[in-house]
């Protein structure tokens, strides 16, 4: 068979694998809304708290994160469902999306049982926090080979240690801009690169 | 001189090669996602997805989500054994490595 086939012929054969493999591995999924989201999630808990000690309304402080939290799943559950429809499954992906999920299950049954029992302060949760989305920032950087998200890791892993010193205003201060960097900042980021990608599989296609 | 090897014909086809190297890249993937992907018409993706069904390169899974048809496909150990064993022999004839 290959008697009759010109050099062009194979190249031309491997160009398309090269370019398939590159077009499947150009995930469609989309994950940058949720940074976002739980980042707004995490400042309308701190909000509310902060407001309902000034206020006494809402039904107290002890509301405030147990509610926007499970809402933040909810929501974050339903737009998942609407955006996975039609895409297929990679196992980077999958792994990416387990990493994620453990955490969320882990800080949902941790930090409940730990306000129940009286066993936290405000510093251990913000570094037990912190040290966690360190540790599922810096997993997911290192399979994606993302820079960005390493660093950060390095943001949360850097917020952990400094919420074990320093006064509650210095806390709130730290925790905030942490927030505001490595959920909103890299979401609204990651958000603009996958629309960017979308763009250019469009025209590709075109 | 080594003798130079052939190339399967069946993953030659320039849509199924495509398919099988778009399928080794995921789990498993929707008709539609394939479609939009290789940008192939609906009559032609069928039938070298049912090609490659035929000589068990690919599994297909029939189901219905939220009332509406999907048919999946999967890449099978098949496939991915006779793909590799494409890439190798495309190796072999241009005498270079391929980045795939």
């Amino acid at each position: 068979m290959h008697e009759e086939m010109s050099t062009q012929d194979l190249k031309d054969r491997v160009a398309v694998i090269e370019s398939m493999i590159a077009e499947g591995r150009r995930s469609t999924e989309s994950w940058g809304w949720t940074f976002l989201l739980w980042g707004v999630a995490y400042y309308v808990a701190i909000g509310w708290v902060a407001l309902g000690q000034r206020l006494a309304v809402w039904g107290g402080n002890g509301l405030a994160w147990p509610v926007t939290m499970i809402a933040a799943v909810v929501v974050t559950i339903a737009i998942a469902f609407r955006k996975d429809k039609g895409q297929p499954g990679t196992t980077v992906g999958r792994a990416i999306v387990s990493i994620w999920i453990s955490v969320g299950i882990s800080m949902l049954l941790l930090f409940p049982a730990l306000s129940i029992s009286g066993r936290i302060d405000e510093h251990a949760f913000v570094a037990i926090i912190a040290a966690v989305l360190g540790i599922a920032n810096g997993a997911s950087g290192m399979i994606l080979k993302w820079r960005m998200q390493m660093a950060c890791a390095v943001v949360w892993w850097v917020t952990s240690i400094a919420a074990c010193f320093g006064s509650q205003a210095q806390l709130t201060a730290v925790f905030l801009s942490a927030l505001f960097l490595c959920q909103i900042g890299f979401g609204a980021y990651a958000m603009v690169l996958e629309s960017r990608r979308r763009r250019q599989n469009r025209e590709a296609h075109a | 001189m080594p003798e130079l090897p052939d190339l399967n014909p069946v993953i030659h086809g320039k849509l199924r090669l495509a398919l099988l190297s778009l399928l080794t890249t995921v789990e498993e993937a929707e008709f539609t996602w394939l479609r939009a992907r290789t940008g192939s018409t609906d009559g032609n993706l069928g039938a070298q997805l049912a090609k490659l069904e035929e000589v068990g390169y690919v599994a297909v899974e029939k189901k219905f989500v939220q009332r509406k048809p999907q048919t999946i496909y999967r890449m099978t150990e098949a496939g991915r054994k006779a793909l590799t064993e494409y890439v190798q022999a495309l190796k072999q004839l241009l005498g270079e490595s391929i980045n795939v």
